[in-house]
């Protein structure tokens, strides 16, 4: 710490602080436009001008400067006062003033500068500029003619999203920020520009002219989308949510969101939103009332044992208990699961045997904590890209160093240092093994690894193991695997992270268990910067899994629910925001299943194609119209209440399963919070936790790990047969489940599902892009469209799951390598 | 990177050959702050920056492309269109003002019908006004890529321009 003075009042500020920090610190503020505390001091507005005696008075800025011992500041002199005036003056000199068209008005940094510093003229004169603004884009509008090339824009495009795609061009008066040769922007459209832009030049065209700001409700609450569990803050007027605000001090992510994020959240006031609930006559689904409704409901739900139940993990917890509970007591069935099965075995079938907790060992904090990340598949970003920001910023700003397993390159290949291993699609369980052996024979494990349950087991099992047998099956070389190995064992901390998902078949519970032994060997696991992130892929993945809604004691898992419908055991199927129609494997069988089952009843927000099915419909209410908490991937349990007042012909799901509690005779909690109560007491880790401390922040659920070691099966990649291509399943970066595609801002810019495939590929088939290819598999054949790209290695095509136009689960049933053909 | 962005008409630029920029980005590859040398390297064998040249350069450095443009955009060196075979500088600086460098400008531009800093379609000539050339004694002055001629009149200019007319142009 040193001692400063500032403005005449004695301050203490630690050594690395700028003088704006120390005075941030002590309640003193200095105007800034350029700096911003996420990025990187710039110095380039001159807003922050201060006066500091030891350099004989003349004028610097604050936010670069760092403090020393004994400075005496002066920050608001009637001659600083004079230089920030004419800093404003000679902005608003290139800047245009149509304040009253231009949506930043009232959040304006530069208007509420000109306010706060009264410059109402100017004794400069000047043309203002003419650039033509950029439209060519949905979603981000850039007019450069109100730009004050701050720079925060191609700061945070480069130190934190890590895409590049600003940057300043030209030279003196004639400077700009643009894209490359001018180009109109095309980028991932996080809007990280737009949220940190202090003025109107870039703005979300979604909003525009939509509403003044200070006629905007702010209400605070959690994504929606992937279970990063990102805080956002809604804007809301006239009971719509009309645009997502940026909150610098939101979140362990300093507000910063993904494209869906901040882009997608017009599913929430979309017009395809079912307003009444409908019952299926005489073939049609016609509109009726609650009480009908429910009362048909209630009436298939005696039937007990032949009652099966997949909910989504889009659900609050309490929902999600609340369900457990209907289905457990008042019902009386087991057959409940989520998710297609697989995508949450990672969690509560890998981990629970190899941690002893269904929970990931490490939080999205250790990430930038740790000394190096071994991420399995460069998917991990597109999945959840917030954590991607959090990997671009360890790797650019802490050195921390990146390896990464993966079937195909993709944006984390691109960072600075990180090494990519290419393998055959599918080997990721054998490559970990790999890994592991060589660690073993190598003698890098820790000694305390031998005291761990399962160690003998392993060592034996992972005899074949070796790096060359393993380099031979995988296109790597041995050389790779034992340099990644070394590297892993000798870092000080090390964090693995994996993408799980409904796309993401491989990644099951072998490929936790295969990731928790490196951890295991090495002793990294629960400490700061070490352990196994397994990313679950919906906002409440983890709160399914908390409150154990899935397949236990003999019932039923999704993929057994879905036989048994067409046995005939399964007569009637409760499905709460699931789209299994789109997002299960084998459509076929989906389709079978859902046709044979007696009743369906869905409850969603949309009329999706599984809904369309059903026999009963009840509409639902999206997150901004509940209360409840979501648990995000790392255990932060964060609660969430209405931001908006739901459709008075809607129920929350809450509703939904209390009135069909009371109506099978049973007694249901009446309210979130009393349910939440009853979770806190019955759940490990959520002791303590209550709807009233959790209002003001989220908590971690503790995790208490009971390591073992477990035998994970590595079921060989198919072999790669001539004139056929490995189709690999996944999440592309603007969609997230089934949801986004009711948002408008995703599908503005990825409007369907396509087929990736590699450059060389791409000349032996003569495909360009946007060609419409058929695809077919063993399971049946699909149109696609074709995307070329750099990143897919020869003989590997990639195709995400989220479009019920372009259903991917025609063609794949459920594996993590698919042999296909494609022709034009 | 989205599709959503319909790609812009941008000039057909002629077939460039990239194998010659991997030579010389092998050369630097491994240097760090190879970007600049790496760019003049390149315009020294194509002329000038070609875009696809300036993408494969990006993709090769891991450097954004935008970030390259940046680099181009800010150093007067770099250019990003196709210059002619001889490039002709008159100066403009104070000696050689005085001396009357305005009606040697004029008179260029007369006889190849382009302006300052264009080059003709058939890629002969380049023609730019410089500040100042260092050789002020020698006012007016001008350039033909490493030739000088100093003590320009206007009839010199005609005989540079037939002169150059006569040259081959591959």
């Amino acid at each position: 710490m040193v001692n400063v003075t500032i403005d005449d009042k004695q301050v203490t500020a630690p050594k690395t602080a700028t003088i704006y920090e120390a005075a941030k610190l002590n309640g003193i503020k200095i105007p800034i436009l350029c700096h911003d505390k996420k990025l990187k001091p710039f110095g380039a507005c001159r807003m922050c001008l201060v006066e500091v005696e030891q350099m004989k008075g003349r004028q610097i800025p604050a936010c670069t400067t760092p403090v020393t011992e004994g400075m005496i500041i002066r920050t608001s002199t009637p001659d600083i006062i004079k230089a920030r005036k004419m800093v404003l003056e000679l902005l608003l000199l290139n800047h245009p003033l149509d304040c009253p068209v231009c949506d930043k008005s009232g959040d304006c940094d530069l208007q509420n500068l000109t306010y706060e510093y009264k410059v109402n003229t100017n004794r400069f004169k000047d043309e203002k500029f003419h650039h033509s603004i950029d439209y060519n884009n949905p979603l981000i509008e850039r007019d450069m003619n109100r730009c004050v090339l701050c720079g925060k824009c191609a700061r945070i495009c480069d130190e934190i999203v890590s895409f590049g795609a600003l940057t300043f061009i030209d030279r003196g008066i004639e400077t700009k920020i643009g894209c490359e040769f001018d180009d109109a922007l095309n980028c991932e459209f996080c809007g990280s520009c737009v949220s940190v832009c202090p003025v109107g030049a870039l703005l979300a065209r979604p909003f525009k002219h939509k509403a003044r700001f200070w006629a905007l409700t702010k209400h605070t609450s959690v994504c929606g989308y992937c279970g990063t569990g990102c805080n956002l803050t809604l804007g809301v007027k006239d009971n719509k949510v009309l645009t997502t605000i940026y909150d610098e001090n939101q979140g362990f992510h300093k507000g910063q969101l993904c494209v869906r994020g901040r882009f997608g959240y017009q599913f929430i006031n979309s017009a395809q939103r079912l307003t009444s609930p409908l019952v299926r006559k005489n073939g049609k689904l016609m509109e009726t009332s609650w009480d009908e409704a429910l009362e048909l409901v209630a009436g298939r739900l005696k039937t007990g044992t032949s009652v099966a139940a997949l909910a989504t993990p889009r659900l609050t917890n309490e929902e999600l208990a609340l369900f457990k509970t209907l289905l457990l007591e008042n019902v009386g069935t087991k057959n409940f699961d989520h998710s297609a099965g697989f995508a949450h075995s990672a969690l509560t079938e890998g981990f629970t045997r190899s941690f002893g907790e269904s929970a990931s060992s490490a939080s999205i904090l250790d990430i930038q904590k740790s000394d190096m990340l071994l991420v399995i598949k460069t998917d991990a970003y597109e999945t959840h890209p917030v954590v991607g920001f959090e990997v671009n910023m360890a790797v650019k700003n802490k050195g921390v160093k990146l390896s990464i397993i993966s079937d195909k390159r993709g944006k984390l290949s691109k960072l600075p240092d990180a090494t990519t291993l290419v393998h055959r699609p599918g080997c990721e369980v054998a490559v970990l093994n790999a890994i592991a052996k060589t660690i073993i024979d190598e003698k890098l494990s820790v000694d305390t690894a031998m005291t761990v349950p399962g160690y003998a087991e392993i060592v034996t099992a992972l005899s074949e193991f070796s790096a060359e047998a393993v380099a031979a099956q995988s296109g790597l070389t041995a050389a790779d695997i034992k340099k990644l190995a070394s590297e892993y064992a000798t870092a000080e901390k090390a964090l693995i992270v994996f993408p799980v998902g409904q796309g993401y078949a491989g990644h099951n519970a072998d490929l936790a268990s295969a990731a928790a032994n490196l951890a295991l060997l090495t002793g990294k696991y629960g400490k700061e910067g070490c352990g196994v992130l397994c990313l679950s892929e919906k906002n409440n993945s983890q709160g399914a899994v908390d409150m154990g809604f899935y397949a236990q004691d003999g019932g039923l898992n999704s993929l057994q629910i879905l036989d048994a419908c067409v046995s005939g055991a399964v007569k009637t199927l409760f499905i709460a925001g699931e789209d299994p129609l789109t997002s299960y494997p084998d459509r076929t069988k989906v389709k079978a299943a859902l046709d044979a089952v007696e009743f369906l009843v869905v409850s969603e927000l949309f009329l999706t194609e599984t809904a369309a099915m059903a026999d009963v419909v009840l509409p639902a209410c999206s997150f901004a119209e509940k209360e409840g908490t979501f648990t995000s991937t790392d255990r932060r349990v964060q609660f969430i209440k209405p931001a908006i007042r739901k459709n008075a012909q809607t129920k929350t799901d809450f509703e939904i399963f209390s009135d069909l509690i009371t109506r099978l005779g049973g007694q249901s909690v009446a309210t979130p919070a009393e349910k939440f109560t009853e979770i806190a007491a019955h759940t490990p880790g959520y002791a303590g936790l209550s709807h009233i401390t959790l209002r003001k922040e989220g908590a971690f659920a503790t995790a208490a790990t009971k390591p073992a070691f477990v035998v994970p099966n590595s079921t060989p990649s198919p072999a790669i047969e001539n004139g056929k291509l490995a189709l690999v399943t996944g999440s592309v970066l603007y969609h997230n489940g089934t949801l986004s595609q009711y948002g408008e801002g995703p599908m503005h810019v990825c409007p369907e599902g396509y087929l990736e495939l590699s450059r060389m590929d791409a000349s032996v088939y003569k495909i360009a892009d946007n060609d419409l290819l058929t695809v077919s598999s063993a399971a049946g054949s699909m149109q696609l469209k074709a995307k070329v790209s750099s990143r897919m290695p020869a003989g590997v095509v990639f195709a995400p799951y989220h479009f019920s136009s372009a259903p991917i689960n025609s063609i794949w049933t459920g594996s993590p390598v698919t042999m296909v053909t494609v022709a034009k | 990177m989205s599709d959503v962005v319909a790609q812009q008409d941008t000039e057909q630029e002629p077939e460039v050959d990239l194998s010659i920029a991997d030579a010389v980005i092998d050369k630097y590859i491994d240097i760090p702050g190879n970007l600049m040398p790496v760019l003049q390297g390149v315009q020294e064998e194509y002329g000038y920056v070609p875009r696809v040249v300036a993408d494969h350069v990006a993709e090769r450095l891991n450097v954004y492309p935008s970030q390259i443009y940046g680099v181009l955009t800010f150093y007067a060196q770099f250019h990003l269109k196709p210059r002619g075979k001889f490039i002709i500088r008159v100066c403009v600086g104070t000696a050689c003002h005085v001396q009357g460098a305005t009606r040697i400008v004029e008179t260029f531009f007369d006889k190849l019908h382009i302006g300052h800093a264009e080059t003709t379609p058939d890629l002969r000539y380049t023609f730019e006004k410089v500040a100042c050339l260092g050789a002020c004694g020698m006012a007016p002055l001008a350039m033909v890529n490493d030739s000088t001629y100093g003590g320009m009149t206007v009839q010199k200019v005609d005989e540079i321009v037939a002169d150059y007319n006569q040259r081959p142009l591959k």
